[in-house]
């Protein structure tokens, strides 16, 4: 019956046992060489895929000048060495010196304002959070960045909705939706640093050109993330609010906006994230808070305080990303949300159900 | 009142004729079924009737004004019943009546107490009174299809529309649907339209029937003209007998108590 493609199973596959004297049907052998050849064609534009990249690679590095770089790995190991002071501890065994970061940290009010605190702790609440206005304030350099990140969001949000919305092509017909998508573009395309550049005449170098910076990047990319959201929505909605006789607002409101409220909420937290980041970022050139002092440190070759710095970015970005993700994920899902109270009583047990899983 | 007048109605899609000079009259009132098979045109009618889908030619007429958009004197029900998960069964009853209030009223839920009111009794004629307060999304199919009939009570209509509203609900909250659906355009005096693909509810609840088949009106009348062979018709070539016995088994559960 088949024959001739009975002796290229067995020899290629090897399933076959009985050598010559297997029978196969010869519609099954047909679609296995099928299936076999299309392998092989996968297979061969693979490998191509590969080299293609690689060359593309090699063609990047030659551009970067990594492909000639002189790299001086040893002054590199020295540089690298002067971020962690060491101390011996004992008998002359050596350690990383914590203390000098702490000293620092606590020295430049980093992290923390214990003049601002102090007004808590003699319970003068109003001169607090009325006169010094310190929530912020009480956490030093750490809470500049992070208030340059939190009010740029807070003013960039209400823009970013207006320009989603109206560039969503639901909302304004086609052409004309693209005036707003494109300044949203546009705004996009320069960098936050460079926005800081421009709002330095108006603001001069410090927090406010930076927070203001920030507040229109987030029109561009916040807004950019709306109007992707609202492409996905349901078209039932929109037509129930219709069939009311809604005017075109009220449809806009109940109709779309309804549907995405939520995962809007994800995303405004998600950008805030990203401006807080972006927040250390211009404060490298000179903005304030924790990047500011990374970049006057390092001008004074203080390498054991710049490290103390970045450590303390690191706790300030944690502290966000997980304040926010932990927001995220408990607006995402459809359970009934925790009180307070269980959300504090309940933690050793929630967390010994995680580590169970 | 809201006497409705679709006067040779046709509707293309590209190729394709959904509605092919559909016509017919009825007075303020009527408790109106249509009938047909999935693609025989009854959601178009409906979405033409609402003002949703514009009309290849052909005019409909209610109240003798031409709909050409979407007017708060037609209400319509979806099969899908769209309404607002995220909003309460109470929030979404009120959003029926926005055309009477405005943008930051609505917004904010300024509406004044008649809206109010108005929106409880609606919840109350579909007899979801107690889950007000519920978010709409956590209620059952039944529970939010009734979400949606109380929204287009509150509208006040005179015309109510509904496409498909059971065709996705289990046979007993399509029951309930169905009875609340009849109780209210009843109690308010409603012209209903209601499209259907079950024989069997269909002969249940309606007065009168229009039956489409392949978007043309092959039947126009009343229950007792509704016929196994007017059924036949409609349906065409699809065996029939099956839901002939539930429809004969209604009627005799019917008919016992």
């Amino acid at each position: 019956m088949s024959d001739e493609s009975d002796p290229e199973v067995a020899s290629d596959g090897g399933t076959a046992t009985g050598g010559d004297g297997v029978n196969r049907d010869s519609r099954l052998t047909e679609q296995y060489e099928r299936i076999r050849q299309r392998r092989r064609r996968r297979a061969i534009a693979s490998v191509g895929l590969v080299t293609f990249v690689l060359f593309v690679f090699v063609q990047g590095l030659s551009a970067t000048e990594l492909l000639d770089g002189d790299f001086t790995w040893e002054h590199f190991g020295t540089s690298l060495r002067n971020y962690f002071p060491t101390t011996t501890f004992g008998p002359g065994v050596p350690f990383l010196d914590l203390g000098q970061y702490t000293a620092f940290i606590i020295d430049r009010n980093l992290l923390f304002d214990p003049e601002i605190a102090s007004l808590l702790l003699e319970g003068r609440f109003y001169t607090f959070f009325f006169e010094e206005l310190g929530m912020f304030a009480i956490f030093g350099q750490a809470g500049i960045t992070l208030a340059m990140g939190v009010v740029g969001t807070i003013m960039g949000f209400p823009f970013a909705l207006m320009f989603g919305v109206l560039g969503s092509e639901r909302v304004t017909p086609f052409p004309f939706n693209f005036i707003f998508r494109g300044s949203m573009s546009f705004i996009r395309a320069i960098p936050a640093l460079v926005w800081t550049l421009i709002f330095i005449p108006l603001a001069g170098l410090g927090p406010a050109a930076a927070t203001f910076a920030i507040a229109f990047d987030t029109i561009g990319n916040l807004g950019r993330l709306f109007v992707d959201e609202l492409e996905e929505i349901a078209d039932g909605p929109i037509e129930a609010m219709e069939t009311t006789g809604a005017s075109k607002p009220q449809t806009i409101v109940f109709g779309m906006l309804s549907q995405v409220k939520t995962s809007f909420i994800a995303w405004t937290l998600y950008i805030l994230e990203i401006n807080v980041r972006i927040a250390v970022t211009v404060g490298v050139y000179g903005a304030g808070g924790l990047g500011q002092v990374v970049e006057s440190q390092q001008g004074l070759l203080n390498w054991t305080e710049v490290m103390a710095t970045l450590l303390c970015i690191f706790v300030l970005i944690i502290t966000v990303e997980l304040f926010s993700q932990r927001l995220r994920s408990r607006l995402r899902s459809d359970d009934e949300v925790m009180g307070l109270k269980e959300l504090i009583t309940g933690f050793p047990r929630r967390m010994a159900e995680s580590v169970m899983k | 009142m809201g006497e409705v007048i679709v006067d040779s109605l046709t509707k293309k899609f590209g190729e394709v004729t959904a509605l092919d000079d559909v016509s017919f009259e009825v007075p303020a009132g009527e408790f109106v079924i249509i009938l047909g098979v999935s693609g025989s045109g009854k959601s178009t009618l409906l979405r033409c009737m609402s003002a949703l889908t514009k009309p290849t030619s052909g005019e409909i007429r209610i109240r003798g004004q031409p709909m050409t958009r979407p007017r708060p004197e037609v209400a319509m029900i979806f099969q899908q019943h769209n309404i607002i998960g995220d909003l309460s069964a109470y929030s979404n009853a009120l959003s029926g009546g926005m055309n009477r209030s405005g943008f930051f009223e609505s917004l904010l839920q300024l509406q004044d107490d008649d809206d109010k009111y108005r929106a409880l009794e609606a919840l109350d004629t579909v007899g979801l009174l107690e889950e007000a307060q519920q978010k709409s999304r956590r209620m059952s199919g039944g529970q939010q299809q009734r979400v949606g009939i109380a929204r287009a009570l509150v509208q006040e209509p005179e015309v109510l529309l509904a496409d498909e509203p059971v065709a996705s609900l289990d046979p007993g909250s399509a029951q309930d649907v169905m009875q609340y659906l009849g109780a209210a355009s009843e109690e308010r005096e409603l012209t209903t339209f209601i499209s259907l693909h079950q024989v069997n509810i269909a002969r249940k609840f309606g007065e009168r029937f229009i039956g489409l088949r392949d978007g043309q009106k092959v039947f126009d009348g009343y229950r007792d003209e509704l016929t196994i062979d007017v059924i036949d018709n409609i349906y065409g070539d699809i065996d029939t007998e099956g839901m002939f016995v539930s429809q004969s088994g209604d009627s005799e559960t019917e008919a016992t108590p």
